[in-house]
């Protein structure tokens, strides 16, 4: 043994910068979340933070946040079977948009649910949109901020993809009645869909990805922008003035030469500028680099990239286990309990836990404070795996673990 | 949300003329509970270096010690050793350390292990200079101060002073050493330790953590004024002094002034710290210098209390009080008032 440690002990080390753990939680031993996390403020000011599981048997958990040194599980609801997965959720006022992607194609259910959050612990069941389909594995995002329309990355009845990767697109949901949710526009990449007259993209010849929206982000004050990361076809932004044909306005396609897997494309608000993050999908650092992009957007038609968010090396973190790259960032969602910054960004790296960036300087992003727990004790993997990342209007973070860790509620030390 | 102060590692520097028990003192500290995150860099793993029965595993260049703690030799320079510490605990490859202590060798001047940390950029922006610790040796003390000129440096330089071995030297002895130390460093606290048993609190969280600026945390790291408010010496070389300012200063021409005295006086002026009162700025900038450097200034986000008057506290040898405050009048048109 040397005084500098094994990739199991760094592993086990908890380590951080700048962050303090003020409390953890792991969710009644279901620690394993997914990419859905958003904070109710209720309408007798308790703050409740639900999280959608990573996969089953758990659906969604609500954990009152009100005493963020105690933060408390209040619900926690079954998914009804294995072969389907939850993963991502939204929250505008008392409602609740969950997304359901199934295993395999043809399964049910696939889609997405509305509930009724008003009361926290009671989730009551408004609607389901079936997005099941011969072809399709349900829904595996969702974007709701504005009460009115849901982003939703999914797949349809009617929809079939010229390669089995491509199962799921854009569309746009309107739940101005969420008791029943209709469709009114939608989008796929050019080629995915049998009969497109375009040909098929090119699979990415290392990494095939897929061709399908990831996550969807919309924000009021660009509200006819969608800004659409597409697995391997790239960073996208889509004008949505008229909802129901949205159109390209530009495609910023950067794989190959790396490595496919866009999974974020967030506006940095007044700035002109996109954070754009691909999703490391490997474990040992197989399909390293996979990183947080600084992008140009000020001519729109033209996205340049100016820089990546700094981080440590993959030689150390890809040795410990897991994954180690880039994944969700707290995407500054509208909302009264959401931080909403142009200049600093959270991010979730897997075993790089969640790291905090200062963006002022496009050109040269500095790291201003990180969290990486020590490998959860109820985690399968051999180190932590921080899945997704919300950060609350006083600056509070919360991290999630995506096998048995749960919740880490983290204060910013400086 | 972003403080320039709280997210640095604070360093401590312990200095002091050998046999002063410098080692006996971070041994010590390493053996505290509240103590196991800390990196310590050593000149030499020598004989007296780190208690045996605190090592667990060991290195040429580096310990880990069984409470947690790191202790590494200083390999090429200083400089070199703190970069590669960072960079080290950033990947997760060492101890997650919260601290740093450095060990000076004897006879090292403190001064270029102080301005290491003001000079390199990545130094600056990521350890900050918590406490300069000076031990003396009661039974040499005295002879080492008047023959030599480290240990004057030493004591003038340091922000705490540690007496040690007046169990060996008895109490007239040690009192002499006192006063003598207290002539040289009037703003610095001194206390006396036996066997490196000393409280922790003295020693550490000396220089300011975050820039709220708390009166405490303010008198803490400027040092103790005498009993009659103020701060001067009596030694013939090493002149300790303050001044003061009622009006705002240009920055402009406070640091004109500043530079004038460190280009032709920097090194005689052992020590610099203060508050200055900058006109159009909401709370006071902290300024800090060893000779001719200065670390950037940091604008604290209030003043700490009522009184906004520019104080500023000097070490120098041989430079009076009235060169700098006549240097103050003639390029900056302003007054010491006290």
């Amino acid at each position: 043994m040397k005084p500098t440690m094994s990739p199991q002990a760094q592993a086990a080390q908890t380590i951080s910068r700048n962050m303090k753990l003020i409390s953890h939680n792991e969710l009644a031993g279901f620690g394993g979340v997914g990419e859905g996390i958003n904070m109710q403020v209720t309408k007798d000011g308790r703050r409740i933070l639900w999280l959608a599981h990573e996969s089953a048997p758990k659906n969604f958990t609500g954990v009152d946040v009100t005493d963020v040194k105690n933060p408390k599980v209040i619900v926690q609801t079954d998914l009804p079977h294995e072969r389907v997965r939850s993963n991502s959720l939204d929250v505008v006022g008392d409602l609740m948009a969950v997304a359901y992607q199934t295993k395999k194609t043809g399964d049910k259910p696939a889609g997405m649910d509305l509930f009724d959050i008003s009361t926290p612990e009671k989730p009551k069941l408004i609607s389901h949109f079936d997005a099941s389909g011969p072809h399709s594995r349900g829904a595996h995002c969702v974007w709701f901020t504005d009460g009115e329309y849901v982003h939703l990355t999914s797949g349809s009845e009617d929809f079939e993809p010229t390669h089995p990767n491509d199962f799921q697109f854009y569309r746009i949901i309107d739940v101005r009645n969420p008791s029943k949710p209709v469709e009114v526009g939608r989008w796929h990449y050019p080629g995915t869909h049998k009969g497109d007259k375009e040909a098929p993209p090119p699979r990415h010849p290392k990494f095939d990805g897929g061709y399908r929206p990831h996550n969807i982000n919309v924000y009021p004050e660009h509200p006819d922008r969608a800004y659409v990361a597409y697995l391997d076809g790239g960073a996208l932004i889509l004008d949505i003035s008229d909802k129901s044909k949205p159109k390209v306005i530009t495609n910023w396609k950067y794989s190959p030469p790396y490595n496919g897997f866009c999974h974020t494309v967030m506006p940095l608000i007044g700035r002109d500028l996109l954070l754009v993050t691909d999703e490391c999908t490997k474990d040992d650092g197989i399909d390293w680099p996979k990183l947080g992009w600084i992008v140009n957007a000020s001519v729109e038609t033209n996205l340049v990239p100016m820089s990546t968010l700094p981080l440590p090396p993959v030689e150390n973190f890809s040795k410990r286990g897991g994954r180690y790259g880039a994944h969700n960032l707290h995407e500054n969602l509208p909302g009264p309990a959401s931080f909403r910054s142009n200049t600093i960004v959270f991010g979730t790296f897997f075993n790089g836990g969640v790291r905090a960036f200062d963006t002022s300087n496009p050109y040269q992003p500095q790291e201003i404070a990180y969290y990486v727990p020590g490998k959860p004790a109820m985690s399968p993997k051999s180190a932590v795996q921080i899945n997704d990342v919300w950060v609350d209007e006083n600056g509070l973070v919360y991290a999630v673990d995506r096998f048995g860790g749960g919740l880490y509620v983290i204060e910013m030390t400086a | 949300m972003l403080d320039a102060l709280s997210g640095k590692f604070p360093v401590s520097v312990v200095t002091g003329f050998l046999g002063s028990g410098k080692t006996t003192l971070i041994n010590r500290l390493l053996k505290r509970p509240d103590m196991n995150r800390v990196a310590v860099i050593v000149n030499e793993f020598g004989e007296q270096a780190i208690d045996n029965d605190l090592v667990e595993v060991s290195s040429e260049q580096m310990m880990l010690l069984n409470n947690g703690c790191l202790c590494c030799v200083l390999r090429g320079d200083l400089q070199e050793t703190l970069r590669d510490l960072y960079v080290k605990r950033r990947n997760g490859d060492i101890i997650d350390f919260t601290r740093v202590i450095i060990e000076t060798t004897g006879l090292a001047d403190p001064a270029p292990v102080m301005q290491t940390l003001m000079t390199d950029e990545m130094l600056q922006e990521n350890y900050r200079l918590d406490c300069v610790v000076t031990l003396a040796d009661a039974v040499n003390g005295l002879e080492q101060l008047e023959t030599m000129e480290e240990p004057v440096k030493q004591a003038a330089l340091a922000d705490r002073i540690v007496i040690t071995k007046s169990d060996l030297a008895g109490e007239e002895v040690t009192a002499k050493l006192e006063a003598r130390l207290r002539e040289l460093n009037p703003q610095a606290p001194i206390r006396r330790a036996l066997n490196g048993e000393i409280e922790l609190a003295f020693l550490i969280d000396v220089g300011l953590r975050n820039m709220k600026g708390k009166l405490e945390d303010i008198e803490r790291w400027m040092g103790e004024p005498d009993e009659h408010g103020h701060r001067h010496s009596h030694d013939s070389k090493v002149k300790s002094f303050s001044l003061r300012f009622t009006e705002p200063l240009s920055w402009q021409l406070f640091s004109q002034t500043m530079e004038v005295l460190g280009a032709l006086r920097g090194s005689d002026m052992l020590r610099v710290k203060g508050l200055v009162n900058v006109a159009g700025h909401k709370g006071p900038m902290v300024i800090q210098g060893v000779q001719h450097l200065f670390h950037p200034p940091v604008e604290l986000e209030a003043w700490p209390s009522d009184d906004q008057s520019t104080r500023i506290v000097f070490i120098t040898r041989n430079i009076p009080r009235e060169t700098v405050a006549n240097l103050f009048s003639a390029i900056g048109a302003v007054t010491a008032t006290a």
